[in-house]
């Protein structure tokens, strides 16, 4: 447990600048969406063993903690995706390596533009369905 | 000088505990296979995202959605149903095999006791695996909607 802590605390500390964030974020972002991939994966699956305990897990990925844990999902998920392929890039081409520092850039600038309206889009229909004329149906 | 030399490269300084010898080539068809499903899921997770989450909402989600793309169990399939079963077999199988490895490698890193590794390691390994079954099962059988009329009036 010490160690895991040490790790932990050395993985915070260390400055590698936007590379090691990067990094951290990665494997923070897998994590996550490994996570709600399994409750994801269990409450579809549902389906096949009965119809209303399908319609009842749907519900409650309706409730403002789902709402919440979706946006962070919709980051993780670009982030993970966009920083995955900046690494496999860069591994393929490792002359590449010289135009990392752009790379990294490159790769902040394009997880914000498909994040940022991705959010927006999912955070109004969020609002919509719980404040909104129809909302507590 | 030549060990001088091989202690202060980048390399040697990177890795706190090198990849056993015997684990080589397991882990060589791992990387490979991180890389060849992460393109493969960077179109289908983000098309299925896209689609399912952004454009159709989850708020708007319900079981007539599942059963439209699924089929009822027991019923011959359409070719859209076989087509998105397949497309999330596909997919829930790469997907749960591409973050198994990634957790894998989380848990080596920071898991140093080899005992809670292999306990961690284990637990996850079943729990992973019994999830993606119920997925692969569900996709094959279809939605069961045997019990419920009012569900399939349209």
């Amino acid at each position: 447990m010490s160690a895991l802590i040490s790790t932990v605390r050395a993985s915070l500390s260390y400055r590698g600048r936007e590379g090691h964030w990067l990094w951290l974020l990665h494997r923070v972002s897998g994590l996550g969406v490994l996570l709600f991939l399994i409750l994801h994966v269990a409450g579809m699956s549902s389906a096949f063993i009965s119809i209303e305990i399908h319609d009842r897990l749907l519900e409650m990925y309706k409730t403002p903690l789902f709402s919440i844990g979706e946006l962070a999902l919709a980051f993780g998920l670009i982030f993970h995706a966009v920083n995955g392929t900046r690494i496999a890039i860069l591994e393929l081409k490792p002359e590449l390596w010289q135009k990392q520092q752009l790379a990294t850039r490159l790769a902040i600038i394009i997880v914000v533009l498909l994040a940022a309206p991705t959010i927006i889009i999912m955070a109004l229909g969020s609002i919509n369905a719980f404040f909104g004329p129809a909302a507590g149906h | 000088m030549t060990t001088l030399n091989a202690s202060a490269s980048p390399a040697a300084r990177r890795t706190v505990r090198p990849i056993p010898q015997g684990r080589n080539r397991f882990e060589r068809a791992m990387w490979l296979f991180m890389r060849f499903s992460g393109l493969a899921l960077l179109f289908l997770a983000l098309s299925h995202f896209g689609f399912q989450h952004i454009i159709v909402g989850t708020h708007r989600l319900t079981s007539e959605d599942t059963i439209v793309r699924w089929g009822l169990a027991g019923e011959s399939i359409t070719i859209s149903q076989l087509f998105w079963r397949l497309y999330y077999g596909v997919m829930v199988l790469l997907a749960m095999l591409h973050g198994l490895n990634g957790l894998r490698q989380v848990a080596y890193d920071y898991l140093k006791n080899k005992t809670v590794y292999n306990a961690f390691m284990a637990a996850a390994a079943v729990l992973i695996l019994a999830v993606t079954t119920m997925g692969v099962i569900a996709l094959i059988v279809g939605v069961n909607a045997s019990g419920a009329t009012a569900a399939i009036t349209r």
